[in-house]
């Protein structure tokens, strides 16, 4: 029920029918978009769009192989190898921290933070 | 009756006065450069390829003994926990004493497309985990995994059961994906040729996950735009509605195998619900969770359902277990005013007490 004591506000008023709008038209369209018929005309335009990406990469590919240029697979073979090292590095430095921690060679912590002995929330209630 | 007329007078002259701010102000609006977000002092500690750890300087004199670890979801920048000074989740954590560290996702890059969960959960958290230890020289740490970010995390967690984690916090974490409402209708088996998708692009493009989003508020993005019009004169109502807005247009690529196991073995076999989920050789047992886990969900969640996150206490086996359940959206829950009123403080108290 309306207060008619207060004056309305016609900017709230436009506020709240942006809302019902907004939610009005996301129900209609959500309620057209969760049909098994969208779905599947959705996922049709979807692979269209892969079967002509996928053509029009090839037909690229044997351009840039007529004038003796790296196709794009090419580039991501070497990017691919780039990232395999990377993986080795990264699996070494692990082995490296796992045979220094046999030793009994622990890392140097990095630096110094605050100290770490705050209390929680209850015990410093209950010693308060 | 002169009150009435004054009355009006001064009506009017609020709405002549809005009328000449939003022309100024949309001026402003239309020409200003992205908003600048991420603001919160920290250091890089580790980045390879698609991941990033980030350590923020603490800002406590003293701090919890349990470091805290928050895993971002893969399709977005972390930022959304710093989004601006008063408005971050990160300067909340800092200020009530943690020593936060985050993991951040970079678009992954063509040569990362074989990337899969087994990568993000017996990888990128595990080695993660480990800088935290060696850089605050604690054993014991806290995750709190966002979305997508959850599941990684639970996957984690329950495959790394002699491991330092103390405790798990997870929000709107999606478990039940046959619950998942329109994007499990988009994605059926039927219609959604996920391997033609992965064959012929590598890493599933950014309008792919953008358009998946937006598809389940079609009419979010005008509204939007129709609120920050009529409130543009309100300068913190602006601030806030361009980083989210910035946020919401920095959706991330996905690892197309990262996407294709998350399609097939999460979304159509549901295998993180019925405990069959096998990830880099490791069963995945929610059951086998026994430490301290708390979730917190949204009731208006339209991304992940609160069906689909509501089984999550149900299916572990941790004996101090908590649910929130906040009203909002997926993003307000951590980035909103009823973040800033319920869900930070109530996060901080639930780790404050488990982090000493």
């Amino acid at each position: 029920m309306t207060d008619q004591s207060k004056p309305s506000d016609p900017a709230e008023r436009f506020r709240e029918f942006v809302t019902e709008w907004e939610r009005g038209f996301d129900a209609l369209a959500n309620r057209f978009m969760g049909t098994d018929e969208f779905s599947r005309a959705m996922n049709q335009f979807q692979n269209m769009q892969l079967t002509l990406q996928k053509g029009f990469a090839e037909v690229m590919a044997r351009q840039l192989a007529a004038v003796n240029l790296p196709s794009r697979e090419d580039v991501l073979r070497v990017g691919e190898a780039v990232h395999e090292l990377d993986m080795r590095v990264a699996r070494m430095e692990l082995k490296l921290e796992q045979i220094a921690r046999a030793v009994g060679v622990e890392s140097e912590r990095r630096k110094q933070g605050p100290p770490r002995t705050k209390r929680s929330p209850s015990a410093t209630a209950a010693g308060a | 009756m002169s009150d009435i007329s004054s009355s009006v007078a001064q009506r009017v002259r609020g709405i002549v006065d809005q009328a000449i701010l939003r022309s100024v102000k949309g001026l402003e609006f239309v020409t200003a450069a992205a908003p600048t977000v991420g603001m919160t002092p920290k250091e890089v500690l580790y980045e390879r390829g698609t991941l990033k750890l980030y350590h923020y300087l603490p800002q406590a004199d003293e701090v919890y003994r349990v470091p805290v670890l928050l895993v971002m979801a893969t399709t977005n920048k972390a930022y959304v926990f710093d989004l601006a000074p008063g408005q971050s989740m990160v300067e909340y954590l800092l200020k009530q004493g943690f020593d936060v560290y985050v993991i951040d996702w970079e678009p992954p890059r063509p040569e990362e497309k074989n990337l899969d969960l087994a990568d993000y959960t017996q990888d990128f958290i595990p080695t993660c985990v480990r800088c935290v230890q060696q850089d605050c020289g604690e054993t014991d740490i806290s995750i709190v995994g966002y979305c997508m970010g959850g599941v990684l995390s639970l996957i984690y967690a329950a495959t790394h059961l002699d491991g330092p984690l103390k405790n798990l916090a997870c929000i709107t974490t999606p478990v039940n994906w046959a619950e998942m409402g329109l994007t499990r209708i988009w994605s059926d088996e039927k219609h959604f040729d996920v391997d033609r998708l992965v064959d012929t692009l590598g890493i599933v493009p950014k309008s792919v996950v953008e358009a998946s989003f937006e598809m389940l508020r079609p009419a979010q993005k005008a509204a939007g735009r129709i609120r920050v019009w009529e409130q543009i004169w309100n300068d913190e109502f602006v601030k806030s509605y361009r980083a989210f807005e910035r946020w919401g247009n920095e959706t991330l690529p996905l690892a197309g195998e990262y996407f294709r196991q998350t399609t097939k073995e999460l979304m159509w076999a549901n295998r993180l619900y019925t405990g069959d989920l096998v990830v880099g050789g490791h069963k995945v047992d929610l059951a086998n969770i026994k430490v301290p886990i708390m979730h917190a969900v949204a009731e208006h969640d339209h991304i992940v359902n609160y069906k689909a996150s509501k089984p999550l206490l149900e299916l572990v086996g941790s004996n101090d277990k908590e649910e929130l359940v906040l009203k909002g959206g997926h993003v307000s829950l951590i980035a909103g005013p009823n973040a800033v009123r319920r869900m930070w403080p109530a996060l901080s108290r639930w780790l404050g007490e488990r982090s000493t």
